[in-house]
């Protein structure tokens, strides 16, 4: 019985088995995590050094590999001198949990040392900016091109071939070509994003648009609707739930272009906090960077996903989703 | 400001205008790239002391990464980069000249090759691997330490490894060394224990000069301002050395890059920087490392020999001692 509960093909989760999955889905990935870092002997493959004892490389502080450090441990012991002390470590670039949270706070509670420096939620917003703009000009050019291709075979077979090739091209190579062109502050990392998001969006759209129900067009035309008016009134229509999902999902895809696009021109954003931490191996703070692209993100789908669904309520397809 | 100009520029993309060739008019500041290496970090002491207007000098730093400060050079979205006098001639073979007008520092210590334990000099690395940025100044300084111990690039067998990621590649146990500059040699030390520098640029003090590059056309326009800049740079450089505001600097410069002037002071040690007196007598033409000249020349012969580009450069082209000579 209760097996079949939560085993139904094709059908929808009861609200709470929904709830439980939900936080199932966020706890098994973090207890993994604290499974590697907190419990000893899983992975721990260094030593993290408190005392260096009579071994004079050694300073506290430092790590080193557990097999090294259990030589070192026994000939200290054969000659009668003091051994090292420490305790089983993984390697700095993986932090416990504990860690990236408490560097989650204090990334946001340390004013900028430097005069010229930002706060850390002023680099966010620098990043979120760009990130919207990016989108926005993206959209603006891809999703009407994309609707007229999906609509007009003769838009699809001028433009999808050269935009198939090109969507292939890697983004950040058009770094040095964008700054030449645009200078060294915003403008080229928009592009980037720009050039890595409008390609996919003309032919994710063009394909949505190809969906949509032949007989919705049929039934408009015997109805005696023109050209125009069938783009206006029916097919616009017709896909704007689709399109609006396809859209949420391009928005994530503009994030990804979000770290390389800011490498180019002068260090700004969240890339520069990231980097930066990443250079002297401050990996906490670099994990905390990480998650707050992550919330920012999972934040903004789950709001857009929200008003999709006052926006469409006859869309199934958003509330089967959710 | 900065995301009006963004904004700007976006809508400049939107209308595809022609912004080509926007280059800074004489009204503008002057625009100089700096990134994250000791000797152009202490430019943030000039920055943040207010020392550049007081020698009224219309200047602004932009902060880069290494790399796209090269970039945004060639492009000629900037009118000087701080950078290293070998890649000066890079960027100029690819067609963005810098004329090199003053020097910061030469690495005094702060490039070098790094041994795992056991490895005690550079003869013991005779037929083992080393992790090293191929082209790069590290492999020069490998290849002039190797001279020196009497042997050829051919006794050791080289890994093209990222600089930024070499403390990983010699923590992985897979190579016998590695080759980084500050801090990230240092990050290497911190994950190997016992791993220990078998050489550094300490013993090659002028191999590496880092320097003032600025582009011709500024040059020519606003040599004035460029000539008042080289005697900001003589103030920052006492004010640094002098054991009293020593500890100031240090926290002006950690604050940059998001140290603690504790983890950062050991960084400044192997940087020697040269005020203007100094910079005099290495902007002397000679062969060798004491001089500019001679240093630009081998950096030459070792981009031409790895193939960084095809052409030998006429390395007088790109010095201009004037600028320098011209201070007392």
């Amino acid at each position: 019985m209760t097996r079949a509960r939560w085993f139904q093909v094709l059908r929808p989760l009861s609200p709470h088995a929904r709830l439980v999955a939900l936080c199932l889905s966020f706890v098994l990935p973090v207890l993994a995590w604290c499974l590697v870092s907190y419990v000893p002997y899983v992975w721990h493959p260094q030593v993290y050094i408190t005392n260096p004892g009579s071994v004079d490389y050694l300073q506290p502080g430092m790590r080193m590999n557990k097999d090294a450090f259990a030589d070192e441990v026994k000939d200290a012991r054969e000659n009668g001198k003091e051994p090292p002390q420490g305790y089983p470590a993984n390697p700095i670039y993986l932090p416990a949990p504990h860690e990236v949270l408490q560097a989650f706070y204090t990334a946001f509670k340390t004013p900028p040392a430097a005069q010229d420096g930002d706060w850390l939620h002023q680099s966010l917003w620098h990043s979120i900016q760009i990130i919207f703009w990016g989108f926005f000009i993206s959209s603006l050019i891809g999703v009407p091109l994309g609707i007229l291709c999906g609509t007009y075979a003769i838009f699809s077979r001028v433009s999808e071939p050269f935009i198939e090739f090109f969507r292939y091209l890697p983004a950040p190579a058009f770094g040095a070509l964008a700054v030449a062109i645009l200078g060294i502050y915003d403008g080229p990392k928009i592009t980037i994003i720009v050039i890595g998001t409008l390609f996919q969006q003309v032919l994710i759209i063009a394909n949505t648009t190809r969906k949509l129900d032949v007989s919705l067009v049929e039934a408009a035309m015997t109805l005696g609707t023109q050209n125009m008016q069938l783009l206006r009134r029916v097919v616009i229509p017709g896909i704007l739930p689709d399109l609006y999902r396809d859209q949420r999902i391009l928005l994530g895809w503009a994030w990804t272009y979000l770290i390389v696009a800011e490498l180019i021109g002068t260090m700004s954003g969240i890339t520069w906090f990231i980097t930066q931490q990443a250079r002297y191996q401050h990996f906490a703070n670099v994990y905390a960077a990480i998650m707050m692209i992550g919330i920012i993100g999972l934040g903004t789908d789950i709001v857009l996903a929200l008003i999709g669904r006052r926006l469409f309520p006859w869309d199934r397809s958003l509330v089967k989703s959710e | 400001m900065k995301s009006r100009a963004g904004i700007a520029s976006v809508l400049g993309l939107v209308l595809s205008a022609a912004i080509f060739g926007a280059g800074a008019a004489s009204a503008e500041p002057l625009k100089v790239g700096y990134s994250d290496w000791p000797g152009w970090v202490a430019w943030q002491v000039a920055i943040d002391k207010g020392w550049l207007k007081e020698a009224g000098v219309d200047v602004t730093f932009q902060w880069f990464d290494y790399s796209a400060s090269m970039d945004a050079f060639t492009a000629g979205k900037i009118d000087a980069n701080l950078m290293t006098n070998g890649d000066t001639l890079v960027t100029g073979a690819g067609g963005g000249k810098g004329i090199m007008v003053m020097l910061t520092d030469y690495s005094n210590g702060n490039d070098m090759i790094v041994g795992k334990p056991g490895v005690k000099s550079l003869k013991d690395l005779k037929g083992k691997k080393i992790g090293i940025e191929v082209g790069l100044v590290e492999h020069l300084l490998l290849l002039h330490g190797l001279q020196e111990a009497g042997m050829k690039e051919k006794d050791v067998k080289l890994v093209n490894a990222k600089t930024n990621e070499t403390p990983q590649v010699l923590a992985s146990g897979q190579v016998d060394a590695i080759g980084a500059w500050q801090p990230v040699s240092g990050e290497a030390m911190k994950g190997l224990a016992g791993s220990k520098p078998v050489y550094t640029s300490a013993k090659a003090p002028g191999l590496i000069y880092d320097v003032l590059a600025v582009s011709p056309t500024s040059l020519k326009a606003r040599k004035d301002d460029w000539v008042k800049l080289i005697k900001v740079w003589d103030r920052v450089v006492h004010y640094i050395d002098d054991p009293k505001t020593q500890d100031d600097a240090v926290k002006i410069m950690a604050a940059r890059v998001g140290l603690t002037p504790e983890a950062y002071k050991p960084l400044l040690k192997g940087t020697k920087l040269i005020d203007v007196a100094e910079g005099k007598k290495i902007f002397k033409k000679g062969k060798g490392l004491t001089s500019l000249y001679g240093s630009s020349e081998i950096a030459n012969d070792f981009n031409v020999k790895n193939e960084v580009y095809k052409q030998a450069q006429d390395v007088n082209s790109y010095i201009d001692p004037s600028l320098t000579e011209a201070l007392k």
